[in-house]
């Protein structure tokens, strides 16, 4: 486990609970393998995601972040994912602009029926990031006395 | 006050005290500096003078105005780490912090800057102790530079300090043109004064020195005293007495409550305590705090007993000019301008005083 | 972008219409600009009684949005105000911040505002004693001798590029209005963007080590009124005191991101910068977004709702993880 190329991300990942969350959980009640880099955070919705969210995840050491949401219509409180989307969209751009790894914030629209298709999206972004690297931009140090 | 004998005696003490560095020597003491320990400096950022740690002696740029920040973050750092600990299954190390034990020269702070150390000294000093603040100034040394072109906003005079002050230097330096003509005010700066680097100054240096100081000092605004029916006992009474006078409301209404004139100024030094925790390790640090903030009085129950820009601002002009005279008989700002000219709406504490002092009830 | 009416004219007609409203009752409070203690500085004031009129000017360092001063404003209140200022306003009437009908807004042209900076580098620190910002030429005293400098070639930056100096909301208009400014290409954002993700970042790295933390720029603002900041939340923490660089960052991105859509680009923020922190830069490049993404210009409408605060059904689809 020492050795650089057995290097696992750990990403962050939150999952709103009524689509995206169970979206994951069906993925596992059916057996279907995916990448065990996740470490997953439910939230009611994914409008709930403060970008402050994702920036403390990689302030904290994490490689990457993926936010997963009711697909547009869907939203179980009706509206929460198209503020949601706007922001993503927004703060995307941000972190492009200001130099942050391209793919290491990601967001996707995972359905409650749709294991499958959470396996292929942990899949995608686990490549990614692993491919990035270890991520080294936001993370948080104290300079000594 | 040391009685004197004679002026020439006193004279000769003086001389025996100064001495000349050439310019053309500077880069080389300043190397030898560095070989031994940390040297903080003023240096070039883009447009700006920033006082900081400095790696090279040719990084350094000494006789300009003065630096943005204040040379105390070389003793009071903005960021500093208090301990670290680490959880363990046997229980919990700490490890303490040190500075090493390496020395610490300010070098070409400028003479209100070196004031400023006196009051921090008595702040962070007396029979409680601040380690952290100890320990670097038991190993520093100031080596400041006269200023012999005050700027228009330098008020150091008004203060009991001046452009040509030693108060607060182990060496200062005096501008001759090709030459610093070097004074050790201190028993540290008499030691240095050993160093090769230096040589026997002149009677034309001395006389040139004399012509300089007094022109620097008369080339200062007039040093308008900051309270207008200027006492002998200061201005700890009359401050007093104006609390709760309305005309705070007035003076201090465009306040933004930002920290700029409590960070850059030499002689504040409040600061907070927080934890950096992770899972297993963490770090006590402490970081600069400043009074104008709201949340500097907050209380855990919400209630806030300063909580407009009036009470903090009044605060601070009372912690300056009528607490720290009577806790630690000394005022605490050396009239350095820079909460003058950095504040961004313009909020002159000058003004402040003087139109409470008007007001003042006879 | 220039006004045909001096610096003295302006000056006149701003104390003019404050006096009317003072003396008519119209308002408690006059919030406009006074010459500073210091050459090339002017700053707020707040002029209550008739008798202090004549303290108020206007010339080429009024610098300070004073839309800053109007949230929680309980009295009637006559605020000047230049291009910049009353979008600010604006936005502050859609969130609720003031009443429209709390305020009385004089309107000013603006034709920029002078940088003390590039006069110091210029002229060198403290040689300055008096300065006359006029209209056209910058006439500046030195102890023995004067220079007479073309203004434009020392303002702001973010002056020279202003797309609305006149003020899109008023009440009295004083001056002439300014000839047709620029549209916004945010060139300087795309030349940025087409920088290398390295240099990006490194130039952020040092942009943001610059920082102190005094939070000038927060509070210059007219748009950031929490009353608690998320920086200074400590339940739960966000961001820790230090200067530590990745929180000193997550303070500018999250900052920036709150003012998304919102921020008019007054510069208030980088003028209030003691140590020259190039702070724009984040709102710029979220200026163009929301422009891009939503359509949206903050400060020009009081019936467009802010866009982060807004959505659409056919809001287009950003890139996404699709498999």
């Amino acid at each position: 486990m020492m050795e650089s190329d057995t290097w696992e991300p750990k990403i962050v990942a939150f999952l709103c609970n009524w689509c995206s969350y169970a979206g994951a959980d069906l993925a596992g009640t059916s057996r279907i393998q995916y990448p065990s880099n996740i470490r997953v955070v439910r939230v009611p919705c994914s409008g709930r995601i403060d970008p402050l969210f994702i920036l403390a995840s990689l302030q904290k050491g994490a490689d990457g972040v993926l936010v997963s949401g009711c697909h547009p219509g869907d939203c179980h409180y009706l509206t929460g994912n198209y503020s949601a989307r706007r922001k993503f969209a927004v703060l995307k751009s941000l972190l492009q602009y200001i130099g942050l790894e391209e793919g290491r914030v990601q967001f996707s629209w995972v359905s409650a029926a749709e294991g499958t298709r959470f396996a292929k999206v942990v899949e995608q972004v686990t490549a990614r990031i692993k491919a990035l690297g270890k991520s080294k931009k936001l993370v948080k140090e104290i300079p000594g006395g | 006050m040391t009685s004197m004998t004679s002026m020439t005696s006193m004279t000769s003490a003086i001389r025996a005290n100064t001495r000349l560095l050439r310019k053309k020597r500077m880069e080389s003491f300043l190397e030898a500096l560095l070989q031994d320990g940390l040297v903080f400096a003023p240096v070039r950022k883009g447009e700006m003078l920033l006082f900081e740690r400095i790696e090279s002696a040719r990084d350094a740029v000494l006789g300009q105005r003065n630096t943005k920040n204040s040379p105390k973050s070389a003793l009071f750092p903005q960021t500093e780490r208090l301990f670290a600990y680490r959880h363990h299954k046997e229980g919990l190390a700490i490890e303490a912090a040190s500075t090493g034990d390496k020395e610490r020269v300010l070098f070409g702070v400028h003479p209100c800057d070196a004031r400023a150390h006196l009051l921090l000294d008595r702040v962070f000093g007396g029979s409680t102790e601040d380690p952290y603040y100890a320990e670097k100034r038991r190993k520093a040394i100031a080596i400041s530079i006269a200023c012999t072109h005050p700027d228009p906003s330098c008020f150091c005079l008004a203060l009991g300090g001046g452009p040509c002050s030693q108060e607060g230097s182990d060496l200062l330096l005096l501008d001759l043109g090709d030459s610093y003509l070097v004074e050790a005010p201190s028993e540290r700066g008499r030691l240095l004064l050993e160093d090769k680097s230096f040589e026997d100054a002149d009677e034309e240096s001395f006389d040139k020195a004399e012509l300089i100081k007094r022109t620097a000092e008369s080339s200062m605004q007039p040093a308008a005293p900051l309270w207008e029916k200027a006492t002998d006992e200061g201005m700890e009474k009359p401050l007093d007495a104006l609390f709760d006078d309305p005309l705070w409301n007035d003076l201090t209404e465009s306040c933004l409550s930002c920290g700029i004139c409590t960070y850059l100024c030499p002689t504040c030094h409040c600061f907070d305590i927080s934890d950096e925790a992770g899972a297993v390790t963490g770090e006590r640090i402490r970081t600069w705090d400043s009074c104008q903030f709201p949340l500097f009085t907050r209380q855990a129950s919400g209630h806030n007993p300063r909580p407009s820009a009036k009470e903090r601002f009044r605060q601070r002009i009372m912690h300056k000019f009528s607490h720290l005279p009577k806790n630690v008989n000394m005022t605490g700002c050396v009239g350095c301008g820079r909460c003058v000219t950095e504040c961004p709406v313009n909020l002159d504490f000058r003004e402040v005083l003087l139109a409470l002092s008007k007001n003042e009830a006879t | 972008m220039s006004s045909v009416s001096s610096m003295s004219q302006l000056t006149r007609e701003i104390r003019e219409s404050a006096r009317k409203l003072l003396r008519d009752g119209q308002v408690q409070v006059v919030i406009g600009f006074e010459r500073g203690s210091l050459p090339l500085r002017s700053r707020p004031c707040f002029v209550r009684r008739e008798e202090d009129i004549d303290r108020l000017v206007w010339d080429g360092c009024c610098e300070t949005n004073l839309a800053r001063y109007l949230p929680k404003r309980k009295e009637k209140a006559a605020i000047v105000a230049k291009g910049c200022d009353s979008r600010a306003i604006v936005e502050l009437i859609k969130e609720n911040q003031v009443h429209r009908d709390q305020i009385v807004i004089i309107g000013v042209p603006c034709n920029g505002m002078i940088d003390g900076l590039l006069i110091e580098a210029k002229m060198g620190r403290g040689s300055i004693v008096e300065d006359e910002g006029s209209a056209e030429k910058l006439i500046l005293k030195r102890t023995n001798s004067e220079e007479i400098l073309d203004r434009t070639d020392f303002l702001h930056e973010h002056c020279k590029a202003c797309t609305h100096p006149d003020p899109v909301l008023y009440d009295v208009l004083v001056g002439q209005p300014s000839a047709e400014a620029a549209k916004d290409t945010f060139s300087d954002v795309e030349a940025f963007g087409a920088r290398d993700e390295e240099g990006r970042w490194a130039y952020l790295v040092h942009e943001v080590g610059k920082c102190i933390r005094c939070y000038a720029c927060r509070n210059a603002c007219p748009l950031c009124y929490c009353p608690e900041c998320f920086v200074d939340a400590s339940q739960p923490r966000w961001v820790g005191k230090s200067t530590e660089l990745s929180d000193t960052m997550v303070f500018h991105l999250i900052r920036a991101f709150h003012l998304a859509g919102r921020c008019v680009a007054c510069g208030a923020c980088e003028r209030a910068c003691p140590m020259g922190v190039d702070i724009r830069k984040l709102n710029r490049k979220l200026q163009k977004d929301v422009k891009d993404l939503f359509n949206h210009e903050a400060g020009m409408s009081l019936e467009e709702a802010s866009p982060l605060a807004d959505f659409r059904v056919d809001d287009p689809e950003q890139p996404m993880v699709d498999p």
